[in-house]
């Protein structure tokens, strides 16, 4: 540990807090998936509620507060929480989020009333109580980052061992529990791993951050990737980096930790949503615009076609008429047919360019074939069932079922 | 009115407005809503600290209902992008409004106390002693308020019984007849942070988020038809309510916390002995289904050769 806080050049004291945090990014990233996925997310909030009651009892049993064994009755109840979790959700008809609710809202009800209870005994040391877990971030120490290490290290073992097993339970635990899974073992196993997570990082950042710790650097990765594997390994990375950063932000800057982290954990969740490849609401919105822009210049590009063909070439008021469109749709297709070269100008008058009729040539072939396909498709006899691309029948049907498509496609005599 | 009527009457209409609600959350899968908003109206109350200097109560009940109405509607468009389930979409967004609020205090307001407890969260057992007169009745300030906020959801769900429900069940159906299932839940979302923030300065934060999840949770074990659950679910609130404060003056303890435990009792008992889908029932059904297979398997094995 200490050749671990000397390699990272910043002050003792700083290097510690980042240390602890890159830890807990890394955990929470890894181990939160499993929450998240399973439609669980708020599993976090549910056992940083169940602290109270097991403080509260941790406390009547020892007397005093001592961080270590209100710690473990917080760990305890938190296993029993969790464990009631799955259980009800498993049994009954309660959906996930409600069970949590039910959980966490039976447990702070107890919580609060052992409090009285104790308020009632008239223990001095008693003041506090309620918040104890619930405080931000006291400046970790070393003694905590070794504990914190040892117990991410563990779990990230286990998930790393048991990677197939989780990934089929999580996805399809009928099918997990018909191979022979030891399903509800390891429903167990990985609720108990969330919630070794949650009390890794409770010290750090605070029950109620930790939250969203457990939720964000999984949301974010899973806009990256579609694959379990890399997502884990992702939402590592990403927790990681967010706690490091959010780390040094607020040592810089002199305010707490947790909501740092949880501000920056948040954003990068923010630009994920909006601009991962594929599926980002930015991305989206940007290739919808192309698209529609690509099949406003083609139809415009074919309608010209028809009108060169049909008559003298016409001018912007014809074309418009002859095509149906709305005039805006027809001047902004030709500024961009212009702009690339499909088109000629005399005058008013339009005429295609070399390039143009080509590409209006290209046109009318794709439509052809795609007529072709939805009449003859199923006589080709493709290998696979898959859907070929629509926009580009050619490239992904291949040249020769290409040819078989027009060859179908030609009208021939019916056989005597 | 005595202190114990008072009190109790105060808890039924919380269990009232947040039961009418409730079971419209649950069965859209966004119960936990009451508990994030819970913590996202703390920026509200830093909000209206640092601009009006004060911590008087409709002051801070405005500023909390303006970031608890924040709270749902982002929560709601981040559901909307279509990327984040409801439950991760809540997890995001209350932690962030927290953490502006935690971020707020420590930079602004580190001199005073300014927590969620000692502004927003009211104390039950206080409600009967903060009372306003009305032609020339004392009558406590938080059923008033309480008995405002049930009648109108109760206008909401009875003006809208038709749009919610279709909305709830098959949302892509009420779109093709012409209901807006977004508008319908975003309503709903914010007549849930309003009421929750309204009852919160009543009785504090755990009684409300209880009030909306448990007894909604325990209906939904009991029946299929969605009027019944919504009237079981405010019955069941009542019941917790006025177990609850018995419980509570006999053991003297937190009245909230008695009657969260009342409610949380009823869940379990329901959860063991429900007629249908209790596990008792459902273990039986099994019982009876494998002595049945048991029992056709013995009739027809002799006329299969044993391999």
């Amino acid at each position: 540990m200490d050749h671990l806080i000397e390699l990272i050049p910043l002050p003792y004291t700083d290097a510690v807090v980042a240390l602890g945090a890159a830890i807990l990014g890394i955990t929470a990233g890894v181990l939160g998936a499993f929450a998240v996925l399973r439609g669980r997310s708020l599993v976090g909030d549910a056992l940083a509620h169940s602290a109270l009651p097991g403080v509260a009892i941790a406390f009547i049993v020892t007397g005093a507060k001592d961080t270590g064994s209100l710690l473990v009755g917080a760990g305890v109840a938190g296993i029993v929480a969790a464990l009631l979790m799955v259980g009800i959700e498993q049994t009954s008809r309660i959906r996930p989020d409600a069970a949590i609710g039910v959980v966490l809202s039976s447990f702070f009800s107890l919580g609060i009333v052992l409090l009285t209870y104790i308020a009632d005994l008239n223990n001095a040391s008693q003041a506090g109580l309620d918040t104890y877990l619930f405080g931000q971030a006291a400046g970790l120490l070393e003694r905590d980052v070794a504990l914190m290490g040892a117990l991410s290290l563990a779990s990230l073992v286990v998930v790393a061992v048991l990677f197939r097993p989780f990934k089929v339970t999580l996805f399809d635990p009928s099918f997990a529990s018909s191979v022979g899974l030891r399903v509800r073992v390891l429903e167990i196993t990985m609720t108990t791993l969330i919630v070794v997570a949650v009390i890794v990082g409770v010290r750090a950042v605070g029950a109620i951050l930790m939250v969203a710790l457990l939720i964000a650097p999984t949301v974010a990765a899973r806009q990256l990737t579609g694959r379990l594997g890399r997502m884990l390994v992702l939402a590592g990375v990403i927790g990681a980096a967010v706690g490091v950063s959010g780390a040094l932000v607020s040592m810089r800057a002199e305010v707490p930790t947790g909501p740092v982290i949880v501000l920056v954990a948040f954003g990068t969740v923010l630009l994920c949503l909006l601009l991962a490849p594929g599926r980002g609401v930015l991305w989206r919105a940007g290739k919808l615009r192309r698209d529609r822009r690509r099949a406003r210049n083609e139809g415009v590009l074919v309608d010209l076609d028809t009108a060169v063909h049909a008559g003298p070439p016409p001018t912007e008021r014809e074309l418009a008429q002859l095509s149906g469109r709305p005039r805006r749709e027809i001047l902004r297709g030709l500024r961009d047919l212009h702009r690339t070269g499909m088109l000629e100008r005399d005058g008013d008058r339009i005429f295609l360019s070399g390039a143009g009729a080509g590409a209006a040539h290209g046109v009318h072939e794709r439509r052809h074939l795609w007529t072709l396909w939805l009449e003859h498709g199923a006589e080709l006899d493709l290998p696979d069932a898959r859907e070929p691309d629509p926009h580009d029948l050619r490239a992904s049907l291949g040249d020769e079922h290409t040819e078989r498509l027009f060859a179908l496609g030609t009208w021939r005599p019916p056989s005597p | 009115m005595s202190t114990d009527v008072t009190i109790i009457l105060t808890a039924g209409l919380v269990a009232t407005a947040t039961g009418l609600i409730g079971p419209f959350l649950v069965l859209r899968r966004v119960a936990l809503v009451g508990d994030a908003v819970s913590h996202a109206v703390l920026p509200g109350i830093v909000m209206v600290y640092l601009l009006f200097q004060t911590r008087a109560p409709l002051a801070v009940v405005v500023g909390a209902s303006l970031f608890a109405v924040v709270c749902v509607l982002s929560i709601d468009a981040l559901k909307a992008t279509g990327l984040v389930k409801s439950d991760a979409a809540i997890g995001l967004v209350f932690p962030l409004l927290f953490s502006l609020g935690v971020l707020g205090i420590t930079r602004y307001a580190s001199g005073i106390h300014l927590d969620l407890d000692s502004t927003i969260y009211g104390e039950i057992a206080f409600a009967p002693f903060r009372t306003v007169s009305i032609g020339g009745f004392e009558i406590a300030r938080s059923i008033v308020q309480l008995a405002c906020v049930s009648v109108f959801n109760l206008a909401l769900i009875t003006l809208l019984w038709k749009e919610i429900k279709a909305t709830t069940f098959d949302p892509d159906f009420s779109r093709t007849i012409g209901i807006r299932p977004a508008l319908l839940s975003r309503l709903l979302l914010i007549a849930v942070a309003i009421t929750a923030v309204i009852a919160f300065e009543s009785v504090g934060a755990i009684l409300v988020v209880t009030m909306i999840i448990v007894p909604a949770a325990t209906a939904y074990l009991l029946t299929d038809r969605l009027w019944v659950m919504v009237a079981l679910t405010v019955s069941i609130g009542w019941v917790s309510a006025l177990a609850g404060h018995t419980g509570a003056s006999a053991i003297d303890a937190s009245i909230a916390g008695a009657m969260g435990l009342a409610a949380a009792c009823g869940f379990a008992l329901v959860l063991l002995a429900s007629p249908r889908y209790g596990l008792l029932a459902r273990a039986v059904q099994r019982a009876r289904r494998r002595r049945a297979i048991a029992s056709a398997l013995e009739s027809a094995a002799p006329a299969r050769p044993v391999a």
